[in-house]
């Protein structure tokens, strides 16, 4: 460790750390544009100057390295002059793109301009024109205009992704990034690039003039479409516009956690937010005869009628012919409450899980499990299995399924057969499939994103997270379900 | 001026062949030295000459080689910046054209010194017919065991590589240079680390200039002490002054270090051209803050040229005549500057081509009262604040400009 | 891949690429080679270029847009490099540039429709003792007036 001040106060730095490192560590923010911590000090963008007592000329805080007693300002007026100049060669070429960029916001050189600009422009020269809406690959566009030339992008798709397919092209004023012809980006960390992007140079389509980042509301949970348990922040609006809609998600990115998942996150979990908002259950459907006609069946009917029926096959001692079907989306919470009811309350035996199939894993962050609790269930126990149809048509009465991933392992046609052959089948699942029309009662549950629990990733490590967005009207938690049921059969789950 | 036997630039039309050479007394000082001498004390020689740089920072060869760790097992190479990029510069293209031998024993020399078995000339694209002629005697040396795995029979080897630039007036700085060789995009480093240590593929590198190189022969043949004296003692050596523009002789003249600006121009230049008077001097290449006729009895050495808020650079003078409106000059700098950055930093990338806008839109009569201080503040926000020199390059000259010709410039402004 | 050099440039290539410490180091002088036989460096080119070296098709471009001298496009059977900076400008470079697009018919930059000559404006070509100074192909000259200008276009053939 060194001991050196920044702006007057005093501290300790590990020894080889840079000014800037330093200085965040400490609360004191130095601007930056082409600085990323996942990468080498690059030095280009000439934001992070700051004034060390004692030499002649202004020096990079990104990349100049701390030494015992040193002292830096990060506020003088030299070093306030720099910053301001940067800010006046970057905006002299900076198309008055605002009010129509979608980083208006969240926009460095906005940010900056407002803390550290604030000058009257003096450019009245023509400004370089570039192409302005570059498709470089899935749904990215590059904007030459607004470019600043931090590199991150290119430096990440050659440092991250190994894939390179960013390239500076031509020198001075005239240089621009761009992708070899024909060659675009597809690979599975693409949606990065606009997270790094300081300015509104790369713009995702699928964000694109959809909405405005002080709408959002930002929320961390832990991403659950693999098993890698990407930390993640979920942004959604409420009541906007006043449709009525209760939310609506606009996007996924990364939170940063050195332990899980670095700064990244995968494209294939980042645009998952789809499957928050698409083709929900939202309302509880039943099929066959149920409750009293006439009437919207609610919770409480259903789940006390679902208890009536346990009841009834328990005390004939025919506990043996409840079937369950779980799945590892389920929360750490969620699966001990399953265990305590079905398992050790009820004495259900045929206890099976009906998962996601495995992807390929893109050796990085996703992995080819595509559930985020497998580890959480085989840690509580639970020895996934999917059900043999055959026996189950035959053995079991009264089935419960979570989740509509058994049509991911039977033909429909198969599937349809051995259900018909069950009693009573009850659907929990948060989306539509063909599901639905062969269960006697649908019953609407949340999206991982939507409910507050734990998972356990793929390395073990197990992550809380809270709820992130409110669930739709109508839709509960399956640990909510379960809740209610073991009350309903008074079972006490703690 | 010059003593004729050791010249840098020899006269005659076979000056460049080895026969030619040899009957000069070529590597006879390379000999001797290698096959006597320790790599330290030929350092230490060096540095007891002060020699320093020619390219245009000026900074001491020998203390520049002892950078190099000696005891690091790496490949060590040595870069000879042969790029010649700088307006006004065109001394290491006869050096070159006229005795490459001098120039090989120098890097023989050079490379001897800090335990080198690779160099590579940097030459720029242009001089193609020179390139040809350095491979020529590169293979002549080679033949007569010059160059080549084991030189005068000492054990010690060494492979000279002539590599061809592309038209990059920023390939001449020292980091681009080596980006270049290693087949990237000619962008300065950031230093630290700085090449003595991390150069050409990771290893320690020197590079110097090739005017620095071709006069190492001639301290280890004549002495470190002659060599001082022919200069000045914290500068020893003699210099290659080119001078061009309005003068009435052009040309290469190579005086010692610390020869008056003035005897330069009139005495050995002719002073100025044909019915026109001096309006202007460059003394260093166009990087180097202007200079007024008042300020031309400057010595041409590297402290009085600091001292005089200029530089002394590529010792490129560059006489601008009273019949060149200086918004022309003006125009010409800022343009150079914006075509050659290499638009990696924010402040040159930006600043260079913005001052060029403001220069062409004065010259085309629309300029506006403000413009002339835009100028400085622009020069200024780049001064000091770039990844590379090239920052203050294109800084000083502007700013010198602006500050000492800016009644002519406001001229048209207030017309 | 269809792109080929000459048994000789192909020779050429092989000698460069071995007497490098790093293949990667040889791009230049190999895209110098390439540039020399066949008058531009092509899509194809630069692949074949890429792979001989071992180096991203993405960077040999990326090095090819940098670097002035280093061509795209086919250029003129004779490349005329005219220098406007500032002692070729005193010495009247300008005039001489002018006349020169005025004789070929084309501005600064391009290329006769004949594809004889390639007229560039270029920084200094460090011959200013020459000054106004041109360069076609690799030969230099200077000074040049408007009749010496006439008189190296006769010697062109």
């Amino acid at each position: 460790m060194v001991t050196i001040q920044i702006d007057g106060r005093a501290m300790q730095a590990p020894t080889g750390t840079t000014i800037l490192k330093a200085a965040d560590q400490a609360g004191i923010v130095i601007p930056r544009f082409c600085y990323h911590p996942a990468f080498e000090p690059e030095g280009s963008c000439r934001m992070c100057l700051v004034e060390i007592e004692d030499l002649p000329k202004l020096d990079l805080a990104c990349s100049t390295v701390v030494r015992e007693g040193m002292k830096v300002w990060t506020s003088t007026p030299k070093v306030l002059q720099a910053r301001k100049d940067v800010l006046e060669f970057l905006l002299a070429d900076h198309p008055l793109d605002c009010p129509i960029c979608d980083k208006a916001g969240e926009c460095f050189l906005q940010d900056y301009y407002d803390k550290h600009g604030r000058y009257a422009s003096r450019f009245l020269e023509a400004k370089e024109k570039k192409k302005k809406k570059i498709p470089i690959g899935k749904k990215l566009l590059l904007d030459r205009e607004r470019c600043v030339l931090c590199t991150r992008c290119v430096r990440f798709l050659r440092g991250v992704t190994g894939t390179g397919e960013l390239g500076v092209f031509k020198r001075g004023v005239k240089a621009e990034i761009g992708i070899d012809e024909g060659v675009e980006i597809r690979n599975n960390y693409s949606g990065n690039l606009v997270d790094i992007c300081p300015v509104g140079a790369i713009t995702d389509g699928d964000f694109r003039f959809k909405t405005r980042v002080w709408f959002l509301e930002k929320k961390r949970t832990v991403c659950p479409r693999c098993s890698r348990g990407c930390n993640i922040i979920v942004q959604s609006v409420r009541n906007y516009p006043l449709s009525g809609r209760q939310r609506r998600i606009y996007r996924i990115v990364p939170a940063e956690n050195q332990d899980v998942n670095g700064y990244w996150i995968c494209d294939f979990g980042r645009f998952g937010y789809h499957d928050i908002e698409d083709n929900r259950l939202t309302a509880i459907a039943v099929n066959r005869e149920g409750p009293a006609e006439g009437r919207l069946p609610s919770w409480e009917d259903i789940l006390k009628g679902l208890a009536a029926e346990i009841r009834a096959l328990v005390d004939a001692g025919r506990a043996s012919s409840l079937a369950v079907i779980l799945n590892s989306s389920l929360t750490n919470e969620e699966l001990a409450a399953c265990r305590k009811l079905f398992a050790d309350a009820l004495g259900v035996r045929s206890i099976f899980f009906a998962d996601p199939k495995p992807g390929e894993a893109d050796g990085y962050l996703l992995t080819a499990d595509r559930t985020p609790n497998g580890g959480g269930a085989a840690a509580l126990g639970f020895s996934p299995e999917l059900p043999d149809l055959e026996k189950l048509a035959g053995a079991a009465d009264l089935l419960i399924i979570f989740g509509p991933h058994l049509l991911e392992h039977y033909p429909a046609e198969k599937l349809a057969d051995s259900l018909k052959g069950i009693r009573r089948k009850y659907l929990l699942a948060a989306h539509r499939s063909g599901l639905d029309a062969l269960a006697d009662i649908v019953l609407p549950t949340a999206h991982p994103a939507e409910k507050k629990g734990s998972f356990r990733n793929v390395k073990g490590t197990v992550q809380s997270f809270e709820c992130a967005v409110r669930a739709p009207r109508g839709c509960l938690p399956e640990g909510e379900i379960l809740s209610r049921l073991a009350s309903e059969l008074g079972v006490k789950l703690e | 001026m010059s003593d004729v036997i050791a010249t840098l630039i020899p006269a005659g039309e076979n000056s460049f062949r080895l026969g030619a050479y040899l009957g000069r007394g070529g590597y006879e000082a390379a000999r001797k030295t290698i096959l006597t001498m320790k790599p330290r004390d030929v350092l230490e020689e060096v540095k007891k000459a002060n020699l320093r740089g020619r390219g245009g920072a000026g900074f001491p060869a020998g203390s520049k080689w002892a950078f190099v760790p000696q005891a690091d097992e790496r490949s060590k190479y040595l870069c000879v910046n042969a790029d010649e990029g700088e307006p006004g510069t065109f001394k290491d293209r006869a050096i070159m054209t006229q005795d490459p031998h001098l120039l090989l024993e120098g890097i023989l020399l050079t490379c001897y010194a800090v335990g080198i078995h690779t160099a590579f000339i940097y030459i720029r694209a242009e001089y193609e017919a020179i390139a040809q002629r350095l491979e020529a005697a590169i293979e002549e040396a080679r033949q007569k065991g010059f160059l080549g795995p084991d030189i005068f029979g000492s054990g010690f080897g060494l492979e000279v590589l002539v590599h061809r630039g592309a038209g990059a007036y920023i390939c001449g700085e020292e980091t681009a240079l080596l980006e270049s060789i290693e087949g990237k995009r000619g962008m300065p480093r950031l230093k630290p680390p700085f090449p003595a240590s991390v150069g050409l593929f990771g290893s320690p590198t020197v590079i110097n200039n090739v005017e620095t190189i071709a006069n190492v022969p001639l301290i280890f043949r004549y002495g470190a002490d002659w060599f001082v004296a022919r200069g000045l003692p914290r500068d020893g050596g003699t210099r290659i002054f080119g001078v061009s523009g309005a003068v009435r002789k052009p040309g290469l003249y190579e005086l010692p270090v610390g020869t008056p600006l003035r005897k330069i121009i009139y005495e050995w230049a002719g002073g100025p051209a044909e019915g026109q008077s001096i309006k202007a001097v460059v003394p260093g290449g166009l990087s180097a803050p202007f200079l007024t006729p008042e300020e031309i009895d400057v010595p041409m050495d590297y402290e009085s040229l600091a001292h005089a808020k200029s530089m002394l650079g590529s010792a490129g003078v560059i006489v601008i005549g009273d019949r060149t409106p200086i918004i022309d000059v003006l125009r010409i700098v800022a343009r150079f500057y914006a075509h050659e950055s290499c638009g990696q930093c924010t402040p040159c990338r930006i600043g260079t081509t913005w001052i060029s806008k403001i220069a062409d839109r004065i010259g085309a009569g629309a300029g506006t009262s403000g413009d002339l201080d835009l100028i400085r503040h622009l020069a200024e926000g780049m001064k000091g604040k770039t990844l590379c020199p090239m920052g203050d390059a294109a800084a000083f000259p502007v700013l010198s400009i602006v500050d000492k010709f800016g009644q002519e410039l406001g001229e048209p402004i207030s017309r | 891949m269809s792109f080929s050099l000459t048994a000789e440039g192909a020779k050429r290539v092989e000698e460069l690429v071995r007497r490098y410490p790093r293949k990667e180091a040889a791009l230049l002088p190999v895209l110098h080679i390439v540039q020399r036989e066949k008058g531009f460096i092509s899509s194809e080119a630069e692949e074949w270029v890429a792979a001989t070296l071992g180096v991203p098709a993405l960077q040999v471009r990326e090095v090819l847009s940098f670097y002035t001298l280093l061509r795209r496009k086919p250029a003129g059977k004779y490349v005329i490099q005219v220098c406007r900076n500032i002692s070729c400008h005193l010495a009247g470079a300008e005039d001489i540039l002018k006349y020169l697009e005025k004789k070929l018919g084309v501005r600064a930059g391009e290329t006769t429709p004949d594809g004889k000559y390639t007229l560039m404006a270029v920084e200094c070509l460090g011959n200013c003792d020459h000054a106004p100074c041109l360069m076609v192909n690799d030969e230099d000259y200077g000074p040049v007036s408007r009749d010496a200008v006439d008189g190296i276009f006769m010697g062109l053939t």
